[in-house]
């Protein structure tokens, strides 16, 4: 009991997150018979202010401490979580101001949306923080069941609907495959927690049949990170999505699901090899598992997002592209590929977020998805256009952008890893995915519209968002420095390095 | 001979399980498959009180009889639409689908066959639900939180998807 007291303290902002979601709940009840807006302001404040609280205090927990697990080995709570808990909360809080501007939101109760919002925040913690086969499942399901939900928020909207479906039939055969995989684990080694895990498995050999189990996780993780061949889902549900959810699941979700990759492979079928290397251990040749898996996920996200008109389908191949450089880094095998993830996580909450903030702004004054209808914009609206070639340039890796740096930290790890081919198909697909982002570009700086062309409008809190949006990736290489310091605590897992 | 009564008990079981799984995926009527479901679940708590786990047992009976599949069967009943729903699934693909079926079977048997389970002996069965009460509340605290937040927002959502149809039409 003492444990889990005194793992508490080290819980704050999931407990900050867990009072939040009361308390909306409550205020959604009491204001149920008021005007929407009055409403919905006192719902966007409580989150807010909860998002906020949980930011401050995951900033401050940040590398502070030594690694150590809470409540009785369940989550570790290091420097991976420590790195990726603002991340998340970050996430959430562009995911609300970009719903408060959404024109596909208006109008409608936004109560148990912020409280699934909170919820999901919450969850993705837990998913980083799990060293424990039970964790690790629940906090998934946690994650799916609210995201199930949140996509099919507008439920009298078909294409919400269809996708809210597709989305729970794809995550209930992966999520169960995962399932079985864990049970089949569990019986091999007679231990739920990871650590237990990796010593069981350092002992015996278990041949083919422990691959067949990491290929059934693997399945469950890579349906969360969006990986293919486990990504069928994810162009339809991106779609039909309200916009500030697909934006959400493009980050958020795919973020926890690289920490539950990192947990299960470098920490329970790994051993330290000092120096922040790892050896597998058990006889699975995962690390094989994750090259074949990045090569197919960059390569087909890439080549389909080419043929795609709508640009929220092609902003869920680019996500699903950008899953594949990822796992590249995940083959590393050292703490490098760690730091490397969280590098290219924390710019691409920002590149991609602003893509999505882009998207949904036109959308208020277009009413479409199609990138045919962005021709013009560069008249319409010059800063809007301005922004978008930003987040575009940055999601291509382009320098002087951030998104530079976050392929160079992939890169640098998969090179001194001594996988230069791997390095080299990496190359290619970034110059394939330059073909997409630039045909969108085209179509908004150089295409003309035929019809009238009344300019864009921009409230200030738009104005707002995008700057701050735009400045991380403007001025990406400034803060080399503080980035490479702040990921860095990411290479303090529990035990290990 | 009393391994051989042991053994009679799980195979007859597992036949008895298999059949009625078998029936509520063929069968055409609705609420004959939804009691065909009660014998796999029923199957399943005999299966726990093979192995020994006997609060696992009860909870089956009571959460997956008395309350998942009395909720189904109301369900069915009282929807006048689909209870004379010939269920009539087509069988498209059979033979790409028996073939992955059979593969994934037979992938299944040799995994089994091959990995060394480290099977324990429990011992004479015993009450177990103590010492699942005290890791609920002990090791497994968190896990037990979390499950319930995994509850609550299920159940939110449950109420939010039937509330906004009812106001939509």
């Amino acid at each position: 009991m003492s444990d889990a007291l005194q793992s508490l303290s080290r819980f704050l902002p999931e407990l900050i997150l867990m009072g939040a979601l009361a308390l909306v709940i409550v205020a959604d009840l009491v204001t149920q018979r008021r005007p929407l807006k009055d409403s919905t302001n006192l719902l966007n404040g409580i989150t807010l202010a909860g998002l906020i609280a949980a930011l401050v205090t995951s900033w401050q927990a940040l590398g502070v401490g030594e690694p150590q697990s809470l409540f009785a080995s369940m989550l570790a709570d290091d420097g991976l979580l420590g790195v990726l808990r603002p991340i998340f909360v970050l996430t959430s809080i562009g995911v609300l101001l970009l719903s408060m501007r959404s024109k596909e939101l208006e109008g409608v109760r936004l109560g148990e949306m912020l409280a699934l919002l909170l919820t999901v925040t919450a969850a993705l913690m837990w998913m980083a923080g799990s060293v424990n086969l039970v964790m690790i499942y629940l906090s998934l399901e946690t994650v799916s069941v609210a995201s199930y939900l949140m996509v099919g928020y507008l439920s009298s909207d078909r294409l919400s609907n269809e996708a809210s479906l597709k989305y729970i039939l794809f995550g209930a055969v992966s999520t169960g495959a995962m399932l079985f995989g864990l049970s089949l684990l569990y019986g091999m080694t007679g231990t739920l927690d990871l650590y237990g895990v990796r010593a069981a498995l350092a002992e015996g050999t278990f041949g083919p049949g422990l691959l067949f189990v990491v290929i059934l996780i693997a399945a469950g993780i890579g349906f969360k990170i969006a990986a293919a061949p486990f990504h069928f889902w994810c162009p339809d549900v991106y779609t039909g999505a309200p916009t500030p959810v697909t934006a959400f699941l493009s980050v958020g979700p795919k973020a926890a699901g690289f920490a539950i990759l990192i947990r299960f492979f470098y920490l329970g079928m790994a051993e330290p090899a000092g120096g922040g290397a790892i050896a597998p251990v058990g006889g699975a040749d995962w690390q094989m598992l994750l090259m074949i898996l990045a090569v197919i996920t960059m390569t087909l996200g890439n080549v389909a997002a080419l043929l795609q008109t709508n640009v929220k389908r092609l902003l869920a191949y680019s996500s699903i592209a950008h899953a594949g450089t990822m796992l590249m880094a995940a083959c590393v095998l050292s703490v490098d590929g760690v730091q490397a993830i969280a590098a290219y996580l924390a710019i691409y909450l920002f590149m991609n977020l602003g893509a999505f903030a882009v998207v949904i702004l036109a959308h208020r004054e277009t009413g479409s998805f199609e990138i045919g209808s962005y021709a013009g914009f560069w008249k319409r609206s010059p800063l809007l256009t301005l922004a978008m070639v930003i987040f575009l340039f940055s999601l291509m890796g382009i320098p002087p952008f951030a998104g530079f740096l976050a392929k160079w930290y992939v890169f640098a790890a998969v090179i001194s890893a001594d996988l230069g081919w791997l390095a080299v198909i990496g190359v290619l697909n970034a110059a394939v995915a330059a073909f997409y982002y630039i045909k969108v570009l085209r179509v908004m700086v150089i295409d003309q519209e035929t019809g009238p062309t009344p300019p864009l409008a921009l409230s200030r809190l738009d104005v707002g968002l995008l700057v701050v949006l735009v400045v991380p990736n403007l001025l990406g290489l400034l803060f080399w420095g503080s980035l490479d310091r702040v990921t860095e605590y990411s290479q303090r897992l529990l035990d290990l390095g | 001979m009393e391994s051989l009564g042991v053994a009679a008990i799980f195979y007859g079981t597992a036949a008895f399980m298999l059949a009625s799984a078998f029936y509520v995926v063929l069968g055409r009527n609705l609420v004959h498959c939804a009691f065909a479901l009660m014998g796999t679940f029923f199957g399943v708590a005999i299966l726990y009180v093979y192995l020994g786990a006997d609060f696992l047992a009860g909870a089956q009976v009571v959460i997956y009889v008395g309350g998942v599949l009395t909720l189904m069967v109301f369900g069915v009943m009282l929807t006048n639409r689909i209870y004379n729903l010939n269920l009539s699934s087509g069988a498209i693909q059979v033979v790409p689908g028996a073939l992955s079926a059979g593969l994934i079977f037979a992938l299944l048997v040799w995994i089994i066959q091959s990995v060394d389970w480290g099977a324990m002996d429990s011992g004479d069965p015993g009450p177990t639900s103590e010492s699942i009460g005290r890791l609920l509340v002990g090791d497994y605290l968190l896990p037990f939180e979390i499950a319930s937040v995994l509850l609550l927002i299920a159940l939110m959502g449950a109420a939010m998807l039937v509330r906004r149809r009812r106001g939509s039409s």
